[in-house]
């Protein structure tokens, strides 16, 4: 039997991300080649596929950064705990991607106007 | 070295949970809406694709931003550890519910290829419906148009059929009737067709020429035509009618279908005869003046010697005796010579204006004591409307006393003879008849009334010149005279004399 020492983990979540890209790329190749992307419904999906893809791809990077750090780069517990920069550099970058909604909540938001949009055209007479 | 920054982490806190919130709520709003889609068209494909999108966001917003608020929560209640604790769950959840969202978008090239192929199947589905329905439409027409020119040929073959004034008809093969024209039914005496329907026709077709019943011979001919034949009709006299039959077999060979058309030729029958009796007295009459003028003269030299001779004898002698004799069977003969000239209308006429229904009375006045006496009943109906003719009063007189003096003879015992003078409805003739009660005129003696010496009296009763006499005179004042007889019931002898004619 394989032991799975605890870097698996982080390695299995990172291969789902680039799953993820993948397939949303794949997604976005699809739309683009069948033409769909002319409908203004399927124009935006394939937006949040991107912005899915954007996201993935800040979560990967942000997952490595993180992997990086020890515990003495914070301070504190809760709500008050706090985030000592070393360097200059890559902690700013942590902290963007720390805040990863601001990719991925667009994503979906695209999505579901998407899909609006592609109800109403359906709807319509 | 500088001393490190200390940056907090509750705003990235803050916006961690507005954003793992609207997550859910979108990709909530993102299934709602799919389902949506598919509700309007569950055969859609790219709808049921775009449903398992959204269910696989949504699972993997819940498991993303659900173990995040979790997170928090713990974080809140001072439960680190156990965070620290469900943090590979969550994680390793995330995980799954990337794969998942990542293996459906990755059916998308297929599911959209299928529907694609699913539209184009729909496609050719409904060009083949409209095709069908193109094609039925047409058949529609075409049926319609068939159906209609079918009906405009019945129409036209119904209008032939009932219009014909010739009997048009349908029988099985024996005999039955199936349907005949009005026309048709009307010659046959019946009051509508359906009282005629499933009778045997050719039982009531007689061939004239007696050799065999008409079903007879259309077993072995496949049609009869020019066929005259005696119709039987219905509380009506037979008819004469002129018949043309086509016989369809059947497969084994008899007669399955009868159909014919009978021309009635009564009239014309009538008509031919009439013309053949008045060419036949015409032909006569020119025979009898010839013969008449002939013997005239010999008679006439034959009483003026006869005359001469019995001037000079003895009226008692033997010779005298003989003479007159001679001389009366001279007159007699010489009386027949006149009756034929009359009849010949060779004699000379003496016309004058004159009232016929005095002309009658006068008639009448000489026969009516002796009629009294042998109890024969005379009734005038005289019309007081009659226009005054021009005729040659002796000789007119001659044919009422023929015709009153026939009228009486064909009664025996008791009777009555009716004597009507009336004005056609044209006014351009007057009639003049004389009905009887008598025994009537047989049928083939009918068409010999009027030939001279033509007589059912006894030898020496008549000399059978009466009605040849009576005709040549009326022939002569440009009239007619018309018979019509029922065996036992009596004869009515009808004289027409044209108004205008007589000026």
């Amino acid at each position: 039997m394989q032991v799975h020492p605890e870097p698996e983990g982080l390695y299995s979540h990172q291969i789902a991300h680039l799953f993820f890209i993948l397939s949303m790329a794949i997604l976005v190749f699809w739309l683009r080649k069948r033409e769909l992307i002319r409908e203004p419904g399927w124009r935006l999906i394939q937006w949040g596929c991107v912005m899915f893809i954007v996201w993935n791809a800040a979560a990967f990077i942000g997952h490595a950064v993180e992997a990086e750090m020890t515990e003495e780069s914070f301070a504190g517990r809760g709500w008050s705990r706090v985030f000592i920069v070393q360097a200059v550099i890559s902690p700013l970058i942590y902290l963007l991607l720390k805040m990863d909604h601001l990719t991925c909540v667009p994503a979906i938001l695209f999505l579901y106007l998407g899909l609006r949009k592609i109800k109403q055209r359906a709807q319509a007479p | 070295m500088s001393s490190p920054i200390h940056i907090p982490m509750a705003p990235i806190y803050v916006v961690d949970i507005l954003g793992a919130t609207l997550m859910i709520l979108l990709s909530a709003l993102c299934v709602s809406i799919a389902r949506g889609l598919r509700r309007g068209n569950p055969e859609n494909l790219l709808w049921t694709y775009l449903l398992w999108l959204s269910f696989g966001l949504f699972i993997f917003s819940m498991s993303r931003s659900g173990s995040h608020l979790v997170k928090y929560v713990l974080l809140a209640l001072d439960l680190d550890q156990a965070w620290i604790q469900i943090r590979p769950i969550t994680g390793s959840l995330n995980s799954l519910s990337f794969v998942l969202v990542g293996a459906i978008t990755l059916f998308f090239s297929q599911v959209y290829a299928m529907y694609q192929q699913v539209g184009q199947d729909k496609a050719l589905i409904q060009r083949a419906h409209r095709e069908i329905l193109e094609l039925n439409a047409n058949l529609e027409r075409m049926v319609a148009e068939r159906t209609r020119e079918l009906s405009a040929s019945e129409e036209k073959y119904r209008r032939l059929f009932e219009g014909s004034r010739d009997m048009v008809f349908i029988c099985d093969g024996s005999g039955k009737l199936l349907d005949i024209n009005q026309a048709g039914w009307q010659l046959l005496g019946a009051q509508e067709k359906e009282q005629l329907l499933g009778q045997n026709l050719l039982q009531r077709l007689l061939p004239a020429d007696n050799q065999g019943n008409l079903l007879g011979r259309l077993q072995d001919r496949d049609f009869v035509s020019d066929l005259e034949v005696i119709l039987r009709r219905e509380g009506a006299e037979d008819s004469i009618g002129l018949l043309a039959v086509t016989v369809r077999r059947s497969e084994a060979g008899g007669p399955e279908r009868i159909e014919g058309i009978l021309k009635d030729i009564s009239s014309r029958r009538w008509m031919e005869r009439q013309l053949l009796q008045a060419d036949k007295l015409a032909s006569l009459g020119q025979l009898s003046a010839g013969v008449a003028h002939e013997i005239n003269n010999p008679l006439g030299l034959i009483l003026g010697y006869c005359q001469l001779l019995l001037r000079d004898l003895d009226p008692q002698g033997q010779l005298a005796q003989d003479l007159k004799v001679i001389e009366k069977h001279a007159v007699h003969c010489k009386r027949i010579v006149e009756d034929l000239l009359k009849f010949s209308r060779s004699s000379g006429t003496t016309k004058t204006r004159q009232d016929l229904n005095g002309l009658l009375l006068e008639v009448l006045a000489v026969v009516k004591g002796k009629f009294q006496v042998e109890r024969i009943r005379v009734v005038e109906e005289l019309a007081l409307d009659l226009p005054r003719l021009t005729v040659d009063t002796d000789k007119m007189k001659q044919v009422f006393m023929n015709l009153i003096m026939n009228a009486r003879q064909s009664i025996t015992g008791e009777g009555t003879i009716t004597v009507r003078t009336l004005l056609s409805k044209s006014k351009d003739k007057v009639l003049v008849s004389f009905q009887d009660t008598g025994c009537g005129i047989p049928a083939e003696i009918l068409h010999r009334i009027f030939d001279p010496f033509f007589t059912t009296k006894p030898v020496g009763v008549g000399t059978g010149l009466g009605l040849s006499v009576s005709y040549g005179i009326v022939r002569d004042h440009e009239g007619e005279i018309r018979v019509e007889t029922a065996l036992g019931k009596g004869s009515i002898f009808t004289v027409e004399l044209p108004v205008e004619a007589q000026g």
